[in-house]
């Protein structure tokens, strides 16, 4: 009797199996992963509204979006469990670039400008900062606006007497606000604005004063863009028509209908309106195509880019095994590397920007 | 074969408990080669040659970002515990430590509660309800109550492993058969004497094995704790290590977590059984 009752699971899998494989030659499917971050939302936006599908239908692709945090969604994406990921140029770099996986980037998406913030109590200055600790979570944008903060304020040579304290940033808010006796850290919205409302608390230090350094970016794995049947090249398509279909949208003329829409991507981190559009007002989101495409293709970006690997070959980002900064080549769209030319797995691109910008998608 | 009476012989039985090790290695080593293939620089799953790089990264150098670490120099040794992973160890070990010797006073809590009626119900029904809060989802509380440095990574063990042991030998304390206590009593001891020569003797290797039992309820707790905020210790070096797929690091870390609860688990069963040689029980 078990047996039969197996046998028939089986064969009624079996079954099902084949009855759900489709008739036709089936869609090539990609997965999104992006993470809760006032930039990287509006994918949630675009999924539930259809826009993506829309995109997705023309172009003859499937695109399913996945919600990650953000640490997660990294490894998915260098363990090349999904195709494209929302992340910052500096993870770009030390997540998937120095691990040897060819990364793309397809769209530039916003730039900080002024979600992360060096907040302090107890009227403490920047040059007081060493001896005292800092909370932060380390090895990421956080330290580098932190190490940044320090250095234009000419303190390089003290960044090293400053004690880090790593917090872990799903409890990085309520331990700051808890224990009144920290008296530094350096964290990102929405916890940076909890963090401003307490008293005594003073913010020396935000992303705003170094623009375009934290560029928030859709990265694409590029052995999947390069694919012989252009399918990866349709999906990239496919996901910068949505992607400044929804800017525009977010970017209509002040108003109810506008509201609306972002109100609904607010709902993706369980956000409100209020909320959301402060997060909105400290990040460059660059609504329009060109605007994007200037940004990725202006030398300036070669600059910042450049401050970015530095700190990650300082702190043994790019591999404990790499003897130089250079390990790690960096291409822009106008071709240039930085670092080796033998060795790129970073590309910036700024095509679909410009094809966006131009109408062509 | 599957006999409740069968008897395997030396070879079989050393094949068969070392089958799943082997297994589980050469499911590792394949999935990494192949990975290799594709990837040669693939961090996810580390090769072996990676694996001994971060192995001797981990155990004899010490913590690059380290402000005061000097050149790495001297015998082997030396170089062994100014390198990270025995710092590290250092570290999480403090914080063990106290948890375990705060163990102290929640046994003897737990055993005047089962001896003194009138302390009993003072605390049971405040213990059964705090034994079932989930320390972790109060966290914003314990950061007020004992701020985010070393106290609260203790107190989050405390709180989380306490009232289980607490809980427990107090129910040990009520199993002691009551004619013992009534025979002590006719023998002349007073209550004092009953509770710590009578019951106390009987039930300490239970509670030690309850500790035993809790060893990964506490590591648990001090890892969820060097995860949230801290500066050193192996947990915190793993959580650091994570945001940049230093996987070949970690691994030898887990592994060594592995061995150093195993030998404080052993030598608490040796310290049981060189103490209570009396106590046959597991």
């Amino acid at each position: 009797m078990p047996n039969r009752a197996l046998a028939f699971i089986l064969t009624s899998l079996l079954v099902s199996a084949c009855g759900s494989k489709p008739a036709a030659a089936p869609k090539p499917s990609f997965v999104v992963g992006w993470s809760v971050y006032v930039g990287w939302n509006p994918w949630y936006y675009m999924a539930k509204s259809g826009i993506l599908n829309k995109w997705a239908d023309k172009y003859n692709v499937a695109i399913r979006v996945q919600r990650f945090d953000y640490a997660p969604s990294l490894d998915a994406f260098v363990a090349k469990n999904i195709d494209a990921c929302a992340m910052t140029n500096m993870e770009a770099l030390d997540m998937p670039a120095s691990a040897n996986i060819d990364t793309t980037s397809i769209i530039t998406g916003d730039y900080s400008n002024g979600n992360d913030a060096l907040m302090t109590r107890h009227d403490l200055k920047l040059d007081q900062l060493p001896g005292h600790k800092v909370l932060l979570v380390e090895k990421t944008v956080s330290q580098y606006l932190f190490e940044r903060a320090l250095t234009l304020n000419g303190l390089e040579k003290k960044i090293d007497q400053v004690k880090l304290v790593n917090t872990s940033d799903s409890d990085i808010a309520t331990a700051f606000i808890g224990d009144t006796s920290q008296d530094a850290v350096v964290t990102w919205k929405p916890m940076v604005s909890q963090i401003a409302k307490q008293k005594d608390v003073k913010t020396l230090f935000n992303s705003s004063q170094i623009p375009g350094e934290i560029v928030d970016l859709m990265v694409v794995r590029t052995d999947i863009l390069k694919r012989p049947d252009g399918s990866g090249e349709r999906f990239a398509k496919a996901l910068a028509g949505a992607w400044y279909e929804t800017t525009k949208l977010m970017s209509g003329p002040a108003g109810a209908d506008t509201d609306k829409v972002l109100k609904e991507i607010a709902a993706g981190s369980e956000d409100t309106l209020e909320s959301y559009k402060e997060q909105l007002s400290t990040t460059n989101l660059f609504y329009a195509p060109q605007a994007a495409a200037d940004f990725t293709t202006n030398p300036e970006f070669k600059t910042k880019m450049n401050l970015v690997r530095q700190f990650c070959f300082n702190h043994a980002l790019l591999g404990a095994n790499t003897k130089s900064v250079d390990d790690v080549g960096i291409q822009f769209p106008d071709g240039s590397v930085q670092g080796s030319k033998d060795r790129i797995t970073l590309r910036f691109n700024a095509n679909y920007m410009q094809m966006a910008a131009q109408g062509k998608l | 074969m599957l006999r409740i009476d069968a008897s395997p012989n030396r070879i079989t039985t050393w094949t068969l408990s070392w089958f799943l090790f082997a297994a589980g290695i050469a499911l590792y080593f394949y999935t990494s080669h192949s990975r290799h293939i594709e990837n040669p620089e693939d961090k996810v799953v580390p090769s072996l040659t990676q694996l001994a790089q971060g192995t001797a990264d981990a155990f004899l150098k010490p913590d690059s970002e380290q402000k005061d670490a000097g050149p790495a120099e001297g015998s082997l040794p030396a170089k062994f515990f100014s390198s990270m992973l025995w710092t590290d160890t250092v570290a999480s070990s403090k914080r063990f430590a106290w948890s375990m010797a705060l163990l102290v006073p929640a046994v003897l809590l737990g055993l005047h509660m089962g001896m003194f009626p009138i302390i009993g119900t003072f605390f049971l029904r405040f213990i059964l309800f705090f034994d079932k809060i989930i320390a972790l989802s109060v966290l914003p509380i314990l950061f007020i109550a004992f701020g985010i440095d070393e106290l609260s990574k203790v107190m989050l063990i405390v709180i989380g492993v306490t009232p289980t042991i607490i809980l427990d030998s107090f129910n040990l304390t009520k199993s002691v058969p009551p004619e013992q206590i009534v025979k002590g009593f006719t023998l002349g001891a007073h209550d004092f004497g009953v509770t710590y020569r009578i019951v106390m003797k009987q039930i300490l290797p239970r509670v030690l094995n309850s500790i035993r039992l809790n060893l990964k309820s506490i590591m648990l707790f001090l890892f969820a704790g060097e995860m949230i905020a801290s500066q050193d210790g192996l947990a915190f070096r793993i959580a650091l290590l994570r945001r940049h797929m230093g996987m070949n690091v970690i691994i030898p870390y887990v592994l060594w977590v592995a061995l150093l609860l195993f030998l404080v688990d052993l030598t608490m069963r040796l310290l049981n059984k060189k103490i209570h040689p009396w106590f046959r029980e597991a």
